[in-house]
């Protein structure tokens, strides 16, 4: 009899073992930095901030509703790629990665990633929910490639008080030019009136912030700048223009000079010029110093999209997606992946707070995301906003190359001309290498 | 010639180069620092605030409070002691060999080690990846100290030092009855501590610093090294809206360096200087 109820407990204590309750893990990537001291244990998503502080309380918040699921959260030093590179030569590539949707292309183009049209109709979310960027810059050859989660661009950020000064307000908001001619002219009446330069520029390192000029003002002017996977058409009389004018704003003194993005972040909430032309992401700093009594920018901050100077409105812009990395999956865990999407998706909000814009069109209508400070200023670039064809591979090293060769031309190291045409000799160069 | 230049047996001109060059080399070790001390707002306002106070300790608070820095502290302290162990026992044995026994292709062997030297890490990465990969490696104490017991120059470092060791040594030993192994272990090995020293302490820098191999084969945040997970825990344009963070890291990352020069102080001179090897 003893030895029968030792065999029983024993049988119950092996039991023990392999049961229990049994969680669906999935690994998930992403960048943002690590705020775990801070948020670790905060499932309160709407007392969350910053983009670190909000993603990592809404996964809190997702393991809290969902038991049977088991986030394993890689974080990794941004952008990511390459340990995604590494992971995936591995064979060992996470379930589901944080990724810029103008890299999609990279990955989606070797085959690396799985199309995600499946787990996001499982989650109930279609692409006509998607904000016209967003679903731009997740489509891919025909296929939906990732979730987008908000768009990101560049913004005229402003010094509403220098601005005044020059006379440059009405009804409380900035007056910005509708052509280059209109630009200059206030260029030169806030100099006139604030001794300050109009912009504020960084132009040392930066590469990004001229590409994004210069592709905002081609898309607005209708020009082709891909007009295939292999080929730049930068050597355009669209592309002069625009370069041309910026050229000249340095050589007439009309923006600051020589500043990297840290330098000409402190001129601007410094008060040393009237517009910084940067990107979403800068929104919360800024009514931060906006928001503190004594600070130059006290009260005299506003955010617009860039002005209309050529053709139509637009904006080129990027944005961060969720991707799902080609690799073997068990149902459950292809299941566990869709409930998460489904709760990132209904959060979109959330992450709005961050300062970009959503990748959801029905949050963009929500009085909440209105109020929001200068949300209502900018929401119309989720709809503008543009990005570079779905075959353009290898567009961060295209910036690197354009950038280099666009800062020469504007600080006058080499005539506008020839710069764009080293520009598209180069990028061409590249592009004919892509395997 | 001033008291300072007769303490140091220089003259003043060459007291006023060195001090001046001195200062060169720590302005940017005390710029990290007093960055490391002031408010990531105050710094993105003007990083010139950092002459000025208010001081604070927020960033290393921010850093003693990421919820695995401690586990990355002890993960970079297992793999650059691991590395240093492990190079010092084969570069030991090695140049011990390479000295004193006599094999066939011994010449051409140590060549073929010395090539090592002219060969990037950047130009095996790829199959070291891909070897690593179907060894089940990453993510993993071995995959990340394996790479790093290949030394060549720590092979052609003891090689040097064991041969300026007069043969008569080991001859007494033989004499005595000494095992080969014995020899080694008894007579020489200790004699070679100074190079032991050396070799070890630029090894676990070496292994302390390294970046781009734990960058890609840890990629699991329980397994990163501590100067990639500091890394990680950096959010996106860090040098602007979190200077005072980025450089309290640098600092943070840097102390067991510093602790380790001034255990080994010396040593680290006598290398420079070429002393080592006499």
């Amino acid at each position: 009899m003893t030895r029968l109820a030792f065999l029983l407990l024993a049988i119950l204590a092996l039991g023990g073992c392999g049961g229990g309750e049994q969680k669906t893990e999935i690994v998930i990537q992403r960048f943002f930095g690590e705020c775990g001291a801070v948020y670790g244990q905060s499932i309160d998503v709407r007392a969350a901030e910053s983009e670190c502080g909000i993603l990592t309380t809404l996964i809190n918040r997702f393991e809290a509703e969902n038991p049977d699921i088991r986030l394993s959260v890689n974080v990794v030093a941004w952008p990511g790629y390459p340990q995604l590179a590494a992971q995936i030569a591995a064979g060992d590539p996470p379930d589901l990665v944080t990724m810029h949707q103008s890299v999609i292309s990279d990955y989606q183009g070797r085959g690396l990633l799985e199309p995600m049209d499946g787990v996001l109709r499982e989650a109930g979310i279609g692409p006509q929910s998607f904000t016209a960027a967003g679903r731009l810059g997740v489509t891919k050859s025909g296929q939906t490639y990732g979730m987008p989660w908000d768009t990101i661009g560049r913004l005229f950020h402003v010094n509403t008080r220098l601005m005044a000064q020059a006379g440059l307000m009405r009804d409380g908001r900035p007056i910005l030019p509708n052509s280059p001619e209109e630009l200059l002219d206030h260029a030169r009446r806030f100099r006139a009136a604030t001794g300050k330069p109009y912009l504020i520029q960084a132009h040392v390192n930066a590469p990004d912030t001229h590409v994004g000029i210069l592709y905002t003002y081609l898309l607005a002017q209708g020009a082709v700048i891909f007009p295939d996977a292999r080929h730049i058409r930068l050597n355009t009389p669209e592309a002069r223009r625009i370069v041309a004018l910026f050229r000249q704003i340095q050589a007439e003194g009309l923006t600051t000079r020589n500043q990297d993005f840290p330098g000409a972040t402190a001129s601007f909430i410094n008060g040393e010029g009237g517009i910084f032309p940067t990107g979403t992401w800068m929104i919360g700093p800024y009514d931060a110093e906006a928001a503190t009594p004594g600070q130059p920018l006290y009260k005299s901050y506003a955010v617009l999209p860039f002005p209309h100077l050529w053709g139509r409105d637009a904006a080129f812009v990027d944005g961060h997606a969720w991707v799902m990395p080609r690799r073997d999956r068990t149902p459950a865990q292809r299941q566990a992946l869709a409930r998460f999407l489904r709760f990132l998706a209904a959060h979109n909000f959330d992450w709005t707070r961050t300062g970009h814009l959503p990748a959801f069109q029905a949050v963009l209508a929500t009085p909440e995301f209105r109020a929001l400070p200068h949300r209502a200023d900018i929401a119309a670039m989720a709809a503008t906003g543009a990005q570079l064809p779905d075959y353009v591979r290898r567009q961060s090293a295209i910036q690197g190359l354009i950038g280099e060769e666009l800062e020469a031309a504007v600080t006058g190291i080499k005539p506008v001309e020839q710069a764009l045409a080293d520009a598209e000799r180069r990028v061409n160069e590249l592009l004919s290498q892509i395997l | 010639m001033s008291a300072g230049a007769r303490r140091t047996g220089l003259s003043t001109p060459a007291l006023i180069g060195v001090i001046f060059g001195a200062m060169i080399m720590v302005a940017p070790l005390i710029w990290t620092l007093l960055l490391s001390f002031k408010s990531n707002a105050d710094l993105m306002r003007d990083s010139a605030t950092a002459f000025s106070g208010p001081y604070t300790l927020e960033n290393y608070g921010a850093i003693l409070q990421g919820s695995q820095v401690f586990r990355w502290l002890l993960n970079s302290a297992i793999v650059s002691l691991g590395t240093t162990a492990g190079v010092l026992i084969l570069c030991s044995l090695a140049g011990y060999g390479f000295a004193r026994l006599e094999f066939p292709f011994r010449r051409t062997l140590f060549v073929f080690v010395l090539l090592g030297l002219a060969i990037p890490e950047q130009a095996v990465i790829l199959p070291r990846h891909q070897l690593f990969a179907e060894l089940h490696l990453h993510n993993s104490y071995p995959g990340l100290i394996l790479p790093g017991l290949v030394a060549p120059f720590g092979v052609f470092f003891m090689t040097q030092y064991f041969r300026a060791i007069p043969r008569e040594l080991d001859e007494a030993a033989m004499l005595d009855g000494a095992s080969r192994f014995k020899q080694f272990w008894k007579v020489l090995l200790p004699l070679t501590i100074p190079a032991q020293a050396t070799l070890g302490v630029f090894t676990f820098l070496g292994s302390w610093n390294d970046y781009w191999w734990p960058l890609i084969s840890a990629t699991r945040s329980d397994r990163f090294t501590l100067t990639v997970g500091l890394a990680s825990s950096q959010m996106n344009y860090a040098q602007t809206s979190g200077l005072g963070f980025l450089m309290a890291q640098a600092v943070f990352a840097s102390i067991p360096i510093l602790i380790v020069y001034i255990i080994f102080q010396k040593q680290i001179v006598r290398a420079m200087a070429g002393a080592a090897v006499r």
